[in-house]
């Protein structure tokens, strides 16, 4: 007999439990969902944090679970907003809770073995500049690997969508319609995703750096209609005066998490080494297209398969320093907030050190970066102002674009050496 | 030393230098950066896709953040409302040592966005990013659209504005040849 109606719990270690319903359920059991269970959220960092085993199959369950409770809170907050600005009637809003619970949990269907790690082997679409995203793979699939069990469930009955309403959403397409005002629930500056990652990586890594207090967060996001010449008037996430320091709390975290765990010294060496054996091991040095027909073979990709191939011997020289922990070593690193100076001096040492270079990582580049992102607050009398004019440590919070260099664990003593010799002249 | 840095950085001390209006803002910066990449085809290397309000890239944000860090440009908050002052900061001598290979290739294209795009409202910077992103992704998969069809696909997204205002901007890039998906 079928029960669509029936609900499931699933346990989490950050959020208690998770509920979700017969379709989502369906959805979680889809291969290509699981497939998430083998792509672990942040690749080798367990080398550093022997905790950080856990994957992005949990991760997508908590970012549903974390974005059904900011849409409700949003909902509760900003009632006339949505009303008013965006035309929501009270089915419109039942409707699209569910189309963002369902962007939330497919949301990273698409990425790679290792997660970011592998992201700048993604290819370069046609004739652009640009790369392809993870998110561009989790639309492809959502639209051409999932699409029967998101049109096809009974309860789909009741709201009618195509899988092509989540791909929109999850790739920004017009087709999301007034829709796209979610988007920065899944993606963006306060969203499900980062509230997640944060206080679940660190959680696995076992680190506190990366906790805030969530449920304040949650309690005070709303919807504004920021105005004034700086601004185009379209309405987008904020929070009330009152979640001033919860929203504080999450960009610090996030800070924390970025110095502590994702640009850590040794785990950016074993990305560099992730990334070049990787491209010896895929054909081309690149990852199959987000296309029709080439979505198999990309999703044929996971962590154990790449664990495999690096175990035969088809990792290269990276591979093996990888197998062996034998990775490159730090030998020098710029300020966390570097400035033109600094980069002069990085030259003069980058040139003394010659072919002893083995890598060079930027701050700027990785794929966990912080940004000039700032969040709108809703203050008293309805003044709106950015959270750093409510916070003296984020107004004097710059980014973090640090630099390192690497050279391998045989030449870093006399890498060093010629380090420590600039160094002394300057 | 000559120090080594992505040609986006010091591009957006160019843009907030060479503006029309008494600064630029987060809002302009992001479009125009969108309008060089999209309309006049810089290799920028941003991957900009549709929110609420208009085509977004949070890379532009973090180069805004390396900008400011290695003192290429100053960003403070305006004394009232939401939004940022973005002003240059550097000499025109380090513009040159820092920008000049980018600028000489470019330039051209970088004063052609300013002159059409500079000077305008926000809202309007907005609306004409918005209509040239469903124009292009009709384009992208092939398919032809009337005006009418363009202006509500367009209201779809951004109810708040009048279907006339939409048409007028519609009509306006379409007269400036800057649509490729209209029907002729």
């Amino acid at each position: 007999m079928k029960r669509p109606h029936r609900k499931y719990e699933i346990r989490c270690p950050i959020h208690g439990f998770i509920e979700i319903n017969d379709w989502e359920r369906a959805i979680i059991d889809e291969p290509a969902f699981q497939r998430l269970r083998r792509i672990r959220q942040l690749a080798w960092t367990d080398h550093i944090y022997p905790g950080a085993m856990h994957t992005r199959f949990e991760h997508s369950l908590g970012v549903m679970h974390t974005a059904s409770m900011l849409y409700d809170a949003i909902v509760k907050n900003s009632l006339e907003v949505l009303r008013s600005e965006l035309s929501y009637n009270e089915d419109g809003l039942r409707r699209d809770r569910q189309l963002v619970r369902l962007a939330a949990l497919l949301h990273d269907v698409g990425h790679g073995p290792f997660s970011h790690a592998a992201e700048e082997l993604l290819p370069h679409r046609d004739e652009r500049a640009e790369k392809y995203k993870h998110e561009q793979y989790s639309a492809a699939i959502v639209r051409w690997k999932l699409a029967a069990v998101i049109e096809g469930h009974d309860l789909n009955a009741n709201y009618g969508f195509l899988a092509e309403d989540v791909a929109a959403l999850l790739e920004g397409s017009s087709k999301a319609k007034q829709g796209l005002f979610w988007r920065d629930l899944v993606d963006g500056q306060m969203d499900a995703d980062r509230m997640d990652y944060l206080l679940r990586d660190s959680y696995h890594a076992g680190v506190q750096y990366g906790r805030f207090d969530l449920h304040r967060v949650i309690n005070t996001v709303c919807a504004i209609r920021p105005a004034g010449e700086e601004n185009g008037g379209a309405p987008r996430l904020g929070v009330l005066e009152g979640g001033v320091h919860g929203a504080e709390g999450l960009v610090l975290a996030r800070y924390f998490m970025f110095t502590q765990v994702y640009f850590h010294k040794t785990r950016v060496a074993f990305d560099v080494h992730l990334r070049h054996a990787l491209k010896e091991i895929l054909p081309g040095g690149v990852f199959p297209k987000p296309t029709a027909t080439e979505l198999d073979c990309y999703l044929a990709w996971d962590d154990w398969r790449v664990l495999g191939l690096i175990a035969q011997g088809e990792g290269g020289e990276h591979g093996r320093r990888l197998g062996r922990r034998d990775h490159f070593r730090n030998i020098y690193h710029t300020p966390e907030v570097t400035e033109r100076a600094d980069l002069s001096k990085l030259e003069e040492i980058k040139k003394a050190i010659g072919p002893l270079l083995a890598a060079e990582e930027s701050a700027t580049k990785s794929w966990y970066k912080t940004d000039k992102a700032d969040i709108p607050v809703f203050g008293q009398a309805g003044k709106l102002a950015p959270l750093s004019s409510f916070s003296s440590v984020l107004a004097n919070l710059k980014m973090n674009n640090q630099v390192l260099l690497y050279a391998k664990p045989e030449d870093a003593g006399a890498a060093r050496k010629k380090v420590d010799e600039v160094l002394k002249k300057s | 030393m000559t120090i080594q840095v992505d040609a986006r950085t010091p591009l957006i001390a160019y843009l907030a230098e060479h503006t029309p209006a008494k600064w630029i803002g987060r809002t302009a910066l992001m479009k125009y950066c969108y309008f060089l990449q999209t309309l006049r085809m810089v290799p920028l290397g941003y991957n900009f896709s549709l929110y609420s309000y208009g085509p977004f890239d949070s890379a532009v944000l973090s180069d805004l953040g390396e900008a400011e860090a290695l003192g290429m440009i100053t960003e403070t908050p305006l004394p009232t409302g939401y939004g940022y002052k973005i002003k240059n900061a550097l000499s025109d001598e380090d513009m040159q040592e820092l920008a000049g290979r980018f600028l000489k290739e470019h330039k051209a294209d970088v004063d052609w966005v300013i002159e059409e795009f500079g000077g305008g409202a926000t809202s309007d910077l907005e609306l004409d990013s918005t209509i040239i992103y469903v124009d292009r992704e009709e384009r992208e998969a092939g398919r032809k659209l009337s005006m009418e069809d363009l202006t509500h696909r367009v209201r779809e997204v951004k109810p708040r504005f009048p279907e006339s205002t939409i048409r007028k901007h519609v009509e306006a890039l379409s007269d400036k040849e800057l649509l490729l998906a209209i029907e002729s």
